[in-house]
């Protein structure tokens, strides 16, 4: 597949273009932070940012979707999001989450309305150009990523260099005017990646991730649970900035002439009370500290069985920055547990 | 099958929950479809004594108020609370903070305060007076909220309202934390359902909403220390629609 080498200027041209053609959605400044958002000109792209308050998960998998509409008793039409879409600036521990969610919506009953968005996506994803205060992705094995983008940019100074990794990335960047990538380009390339596997660890983990399953396997009844959850507020924004966080909540509502309604799919999370209840009002993980547990449980142990033993943690710290009481910080709770219980 | 009637009913209130009824338009045609309201003092002359669903906006003060509450509830097979002053008391209940409400009448209507239609005790929320099925919180409401719920009960459904905290849809909309911003916001214990209306805008959640079920104390406190502030930063905050929340007692 093509590497090109694009000037700054050129790469600007390109950006605009790809508006032109296409709905595009682009890293861009939200008062002093960053967030990804429809992109009206490329002078808005902020390919320098550190990390987006939302991580690019709500393109897939929105904080609210209509799955289907129905009439009572009568037949149901699913809802699927047509509409193609580029998504410009995706860091490599975002790509890891998306990478990871496009496994789990693709196992056992296939989720259409995932697919269908993800399928109509293009990807284009970028090195990190600069840490944020809390991302450990280093520690987490995220910091540069492989695969899952369309194309991937790295910022080189005066230019980016841009590969192609799909059909769909290939197409794309013959719109770009550059030069094939020099040996000088990709080693300037590989500088980046070699210093952004050691530099994105404001956290630093003191175990290889693997390990983490095992370390859990023997912490269930560890005093760190209930000792962080004493200041939880539950109010799940641990939950809410993750990008590997795929919990929902699935409601009917139906329309005034109370035949013809939707199901509604919203996102929901392990943290918040209630979100154990089941039919007609049993509550199975009451206690603040079960839940508390449970997140923790489900980064490093449950989902990782689902997907062939990937850590569901990235390391982006949103995380870290979003928890008022300051306890969500996965890397200072595992830590701990290492502290108290050892490796092997 | 007969249309459910329903009724609706103000109290101690700015009246703008109805308004915001009032402001849902082609909605109410909707909702005329689904239901016959049948007493509705802001918005019809009529008034009928036989309903089924009542609705309660604004809280009680008088006694003569608690009465006619409970002649309503009697005659209603539902009823729901409209609104903070219906639910929690809302501002009203700022006064219960006081021990002298004579004192307080006197400061908030000058030389009218001795007239017979001000004789008030302290602030209660509808649900202090009667048994209340469903609540539907804020200050204004929420007009879709309260649409789903009246139509959830037109199906025979349970409506759902969130258990969560504010910071939940705040979050979901991609705002950053205003805690961060020096905003003592009060999103992590008040119930969400709003879409976290004024922290989108660039104000801390007020609390008219109320609180969630399980406030965290602790976590609220840790919070307060974390940013340097004491805990009256925080009481402060709370006063608006957080005033005596538990049950009020006419001494």
């Amino acid at each position: 597949m093509t590497v090109k080498k694009i000037a700054k200027s050129d790469f600007t041209s390109f950006v605009d273009a790809l508006i032109r053609t296409e709905k595009t959605i682009g890293v861009q400044a939200k008062g002093d932070r960053f967030d990804f958002a429809p992109l009206e000109s490329a002078k808005d792209l902020r390919l320098d940012y550190d990390v987006t308050l939302q991580p690019p998960k709500k393109y897939f998998l929105p904080p609210s979707e209509v799955l289907l509409t129905f009439e009572v008793g009568g037949p149901y039409q699913s809802q699927l999001d047509g509409q193609k879409f580029i998504l410009l600036g995706v860091h490599p521990y975002d790509m890891v989450a998306i990478n990871q969610m496009d496994e789990l919506f693709q196992q056992d009953n296939c989720d259409v309305h995932y697919v269908t968005r993800r399928q109509n996506a293009t990807i284009i994803a970028c090195d990190v150009a600069k840490p944020s205060d809390h991302v450990f992705a280093s520690s987490m094995g995220t910091a540069v990523v492989k695969k899952g983008y369309d194309i991937l940019l790295t910022d080189i100074g005066d230019s980016f260099v841009a590969e192609a990794a799909t059909p769909k990335g290939e197409q794309l960047l013959a719109k770009a005017k550059g030069v094939k990538a020099d040996a000088q380009a990709l080693k300037k390339r590989e500088d980046v990646w070699a210093r952004n596997k050691k530099s994105l660890n404001k956290h630093e983990l003191k175990c290889d991730p693997a390990y983490l399953p095992k370390l859990l396997a023997k912490a269930y009844k560890h005093p760190v649970w209930e000792e962080k959850a004493k200041t939880c507020f539950s109010c799940g924004s641990c939950n809410q900035v993750c990008p590997t966080c795929y919990c929902f909540n699935v409601q009917d509502d139906v329309n005034w002439d109370l035949k013809t309604g939707q199901r509604v799919r919203e996102w929901d999370g392990c943290l918040l009370d209630g979100f154990t209840k089941v039919a007609p009002a049993h509550e199975f993980r009451k206690a603040r500290a079960d839940r508390f547990r449970h997140r923790l449980y489900r980064k490093g142990a449950y989902v990782p069985q689902k997907i062939g033993g990937q850590i569901a943690c990235v390391g982006c710290g949103r995380c870290v920055g979003a928890c008022l009481p300051d306890i969500a910080n996965p890397v200072s709770i595992y830590n701990r547990l290492i502290d108290d219980l050892g490796i092997g | 099958m007969a249309k459910p009637k329903i009724a609706i009913f103000d109290f101690a209130c700015c009246e703008g929950c109805q308004l915001q009824i009032v402001n849902l338009e082609e909605e109410i045609l909707s909702l005329l479809g689904g239901a016959d309201v049948v007493e509705w003092r802001e918005a019809m002359s009529e008034k009928s004594d036989e309903y089924d669903i009542a609705i309660i906006e604004g809280s009680i003060t008088r006694m003569e108020d608690e009465e006619r509450l409970k002649v309503i509830r009697g005659k209603a097979k539902v009823l729901i609370a409209l609104g903070a002053c219906a639910v929690i008391g809302g501002i009203n209940k700022l006064k219960n903070n006081f021990d002298d409400l004579e004192e307080v009448k006197k400061c908030v209507y000058g030389k009218a305060a001795g007239k017979p239609h001000l004789h008030t005790g302290p602030t209660k929320a509808v649900g202090e007076v009667v048994q209340v099925d469903f609540s539907v919180p804020g200050c204004p409401i929420d007009g879709k909220e309260f649409t789903y719920i009246v139509r959830s009960l037109l199906m025979g459904k349970t409506p759902e309202i969130p258990e969560y905290p504010v910071c939940v849809e705040c979050k979901a909309n991609g705002n950053p934390c205003l805690w961060q911003y020096d905003q003592v916001c009060l999103g992590p214990i008040i119930r969400a359902g709003c879409g976290a209306r004024c922290p989108s805008n660039g104000f801390r959640c007020f609390g008219c909403r109320g609180y969630v079920d399980k406030p965290n104390v602790d976590a609220a406190k840790d919070v307060i220390n974390r940013f340097g502030l004491n805990i009256d930063d925080l009481k402060t905050k709370m006063v608006l629609f957080g005033s005596r929340q538990e049950p009020t007692i006419y001494e």
